[in-house]
């Protein structure tokens, strides 16, 4: 019933929790789901009541502390039942619907009875099962089942009442399992252990043990969110690059497209102040001849990902053929609101003092303008992919957004580039996936994430790559994808840190910001289309301010992508 | 006085500033020919703080500048004050391509010769209205710079090629923008510092109650409760980013129980106002859920409007 870890119908699950604590700032320790996968709606709530009307974290905390009990799952259920009876008698004042809810769950439970196989029958706890089936009968107005005094006892101290408070009901809890499970939550050894704690974080989090670059390594957790958090380990950091390291750049991801001179005045523009430790690595992915068996295996596994990417790609062609139709379609709307419009002679409008005399000479009176259906297109779209570590567990729908979006605006003549960012080794590596002049967009499934992301530097950089004649004059946009979580192995550098500051949290996030805020000044709309945690959903707002959409899926990118530049034309064009 | 203004008097709204709208009424009062166009709200604007601070800035001679997120009365309000001072009003839709023709009028040829047909803030300005500039941020700002004038100390309005004309000193300008997470940009300063700025707040839950008692007198009052409530639970899930703010629609859930009135179980009717408001199918899923653990889908109307 309750189940500590995140499945598809995650967030929706999580959705009915928050919205039932009327708070969205915490993520929920424990998820209800039926057995068919979907989210059990009211436990859902129950789960929601009790971070609304208890302490939840003093809660987890002895949750925690059977964690490693074989019993474990037993008592989660057992002790949901009397939570459950708690919180309902505190809501129902205020939510009267709580009286029906309870019924309808009680008539789900037996009807789902119903449809366990006998596996699932046998799997079950009988104690657990006997007292579930003897709280939803007496809820739902059925004949209740016999139960032996002892579970009678139980169930009756299951019955944790609504006027408890969290003491209270930490008590009631800590009383059932002692009383019935012989299980005592004051012994020493019930605290949560070290080592455990260690293990769950590692989990948790992947640790960076040295700084190359690691193509699929997942959590092992499976987080809802398809993010993986990337965290420093401390020893990993990266001071300054080397010519080893170098090397080994350009071993994975191919040979620098800027000539060197260029590159060099480049990173003295750039790779300054926050980013002095930093080189930059502008690249077609034109490969070079190499040794390095760590290079071979990243750009053996890379081969991979793409394989992977294109067969994402044939699998889901219709649905991808249908996104480009509907995005160019709301694109080409906006554009065509946006963009001049070129004038034409009407009877009504601005005078053409030029054209008056025709009016008394020829009895023409269509001596006005006005503005007509033609428009006159002048713009340029960047798309800038994060492809950090961070996104591993979405590339094959990264790569096919990015061809959506890319797609659909090549469809309007808008020219378009993609690129991918990610850093390594001190190396800020902007991969061009996609140029402006190319009219197949199918180069941005070459996509695959492994690396860091150093947000700032790649926006800056990318800022200043405006490198074909023909595309100047015309207004630019950045749109780029990312999940707003700036993290780099090389640390913040610059006058008055005297002791170095890693790249992550607040500070990379106070970077990116700087950074959208510069390019802005220069007259480039930039947007976000954020894709990832809804912990880093701030951050997102904080770099981006307002030009931000957030989609969870590929069928939202056309409505998300279009509103995105529908915002950024109104802003270019009406400042 | 008109029923608006015994609203106020009954909201407790300052009575200074009552007292200043009845003077303003009297010294202007509605011209007969002017009389279709003063609006006869369906809707009071619930909120006596913003009602004092709109009082205070239209008594004063100020343009009042309206802005704040989706569904927070803004268009309620200003046609509140239509009806309140007792001016007609002259509602201007603003939209990327509006220019100053099609707001201060255009060239026409009447069969004789070229001829002036004014627009709406020409005739604003000439009988004294009420100018409502609505999504006023959506205009290019070269095209809102021929109201500079008309909206600063000057109070004139100036036709290229045409008369200059003054403002009469009862017209007002009343412009609303909107704003949210993936709002619309920013009004420019010179349009900005032309108004005075007043931060719609978000309607709060004691004042949803009173709107849709006002609206629907006979309405269960515990069920009434659950409306405002589910409102603010939709408002707090569009506020984190989890649901669009399509489905955050107040005039959808007033909707939803106008067709309640009308015979339609509560499932279905807040299915069509604000389930569908959305287009996306997973999110119309969360508004769902938001909805079922509120409201029963099976009310009939007899159950809703038991009063």
């Amino acid at each position: 019933m309750i189940k500590k870890q995140y499945t598809g119908s995650a967030r929706r699950a999580r959705n009915i929790i928050w919205n039932a604590a009327g708070r969205y700032d915490f993520d929920p320790p424990f998820l209800a789901f039926y057995p068919n996968g979907k989210p059990d709606r009211y436990f859902n709530m129950v789960a929601g009541l009790v971070q609304k009307w208890l302490d939840m974290p003093r809660l987890w905390d002895f949750f925690a502390r059977y964690g490693d009990d074989r019993r474990a799952d037993e008592f989660d259920d057992l002790l949901w039942l009397g939570l459950e009876n708690c919180v309902y008698e505190k809501e129902l004042g205020e939510r009267p619907i709580l009286e029906q809810l309870r019924r309808d769950r009680a008539a789900e439970f037996f009807a789902e009875q119903q449809n366990l196989s006998r596996q699932q029958m046998e799997y079950q706890s009988m104690t657990v099962y006997t007292q579930q089936e003897y709280r939803w009968a007496s809820v739902g107005g059925r004949r209740t089942p016999l139960l032996s005094p002892r579970e009678k006892r139980m169930a009756e101290a299951l019955r944790f009442s609504g006027a408890l408070d969290t003491d209270g009901v930490l008590d009631a809890m800590g009383a059932f399992l002692r009383d019935f499970f012989r299980w005592d939550a004051t012994r020493k050894n019930a605290a949560p252990k070290p080592a455990n704690a260690l293990a769950r974080l590692l989990l948790r989090h992947e640790h960076k043990r040295i700084d190359r670059l690691l193509v699929r390594v997942g959590t092992g957790e499976g987080d809802h969110e398809k993010a993986v958090q990337q965290r420093h380990a401390g020893l990993g950091r990266h001071v300054a690059p080397t010519a080893e390291d170098e090397a080994y750049v350009q071993a994975v991801f191919g040979r620098c497209t800027v000539s060197e001179p260029e590159r060099r005045i480049l990173e003295n523009e750039l790779c300054v102040g926050r980013d002095a430790n930093c080189r930059l690595w502008i690249t077609k992915g034109e490969p070079v001849e190499t040794a390095d068996r760590d290079a071979l295996e990243v750009r053996r596994s890379a081969a991979r990902q793409r394989a992977r990417n294109e067969a994402y790609f044939a699998e889901h062609s219709a649905m991808i053929r249908h996104s480009v139709r509907a995005l160019s379609t709301r694109l080409d709307a906006v554009f065509s609101s946006y963009f001049r419009h070129l004038p034409e002679p009407s009877r009504s409008g601005r005078l053409r003092s030029e054209a008056a005399y025709r009016l008394s000479v020829l009895h023409d009176t269509r001596i006005f303008l006005r503005d007509g259906e033609q428009t006159e297109p002048q713009l340029c779209v960047d798309l800038l992919l994060d492809a950090s570590q961070s996104r591993m567990n979405v590339q094959e729908t990264l790569s096919v957004e990015s061809y959506i979006i890319a797609a659909s605006l090549e469809a309007l003549r808008i020219p378009v580039r993609v690129c991918a960012f990610r850093s390594l080794r001190g190396y800020l590596v902007l991969e061009v996936l996609k140029d402006w002049r190319q009219r197949d967009c199918r180069g941005v499934l070459r996509y695959y994430a492994g690396g860091w992301n150093r947000d700032a530097l790649a926006v800056e950089t990318l800022g200043r790559l405006n490198d074909d004649p023909a595309l100047h004059g015309r207004q630019r946009l950045l749109l780029v994808l990312t999940d707003a979580s700036p993290n780099d192995s090389t640390p913040l550098s610059g006058e008055g840190l005297r002791l170095s500051r890693e790249y992550e949290g607040a500070a990379a996030v106070q970077a990116a910001q700087e950074a959208v805020r510069g390019l802005r000044a220069s007259g480039v709309g930039v947007g976000a289309v954020f894709h990832g945690n809804t912990s880093h959903l701030e951050n997102a707002q904080q770099i981006y301010g307002h030009a931000c959409v957030r989609i969870r899926t590929a069928a939202q990118l056309a409505q998300g992508v279009s509103d995105l530049t529908l915002l950024l034309m109104r802003e270019k064009i009406t400042s | 006085m008109n029923l608006i203004y015994s609203f106020l008097e009954a909201e407790g709204v300052d009575k200074s500033l009552l007292e200043g709208v009845r003077a303003f009424c009297e010294r202007y009062p509605t011209e007969p020919e002017n009389a279709p166009r003063v609006p006869a709200p369906e809707y009071y604007y619930y909120g006596n703080k913003t009602w004092e601070l709109a009082l205070a800035a239209i008594l004063a001679g100020k343009n009042l500048l309206l802005a704040g997120p989706k569904a927070t009365g803004k268009n309620v309000l200003c046609e509140n004050l239509g009806a309140l001072f007792g001016r007609p009003v002259w509602n201007v839709s603003f939209h990327i391509n509006a220019d100053a023709s099609y707001l201060v009028g255009t060239d026409t040829f009447d069969g004789k010769q070229v001829t002036f047909r004014p627009g709406p803030v020409w005739l604003c300005a000439a009988k004294g209205g009420f100018g409502i500039l609505d999504e006023v941020n959506m205009a290019k700002n070269e095209a809102l710079a021929v109201l500079h004038a008309a909206l600063d100390f000057r109070r004139s309005l100036d036709v290229p090629g045409y008369e200059k004309i003054d403002l009469r000193p009862e017209t007002r300008f009343i412009a609303t923008m909107n704003y949210g997470y993936a709002g619309t940009r920013e009004l420019n300063e010179a349009l900005t510092s032309r108004f005075a700025v007043l931060d719609m707040p978000v309607i709060t839950e004691e004042n949803l109650q009173k709107l849709i008692s006002r609206r629907y007198p006979n309405i269960n009052v515990r069920l009434r409760d659950q409306f405002a409530k589910l409102y603010g639970e939709l408002e707090r899930k569009a506020g984190s980013a989890e649901i669009s703010d399509a489905a955050l629609d107040l005039r959808g859930l007033l909707d939803a129980i106008a067709l309640m009135e009308q015979g339609i179980a509560s499932g279905d009717a807040l299915e069509m106002c604000v389930v569908n408001k959305s287009f996306d199918a997973y999110e119309r899923g969360l508004i769902r859920d938001v909805i079922a653990a509120r409201i029963p889908t099976d009310l009939t109307r007899d159950v809703v409007f038991s009063a």
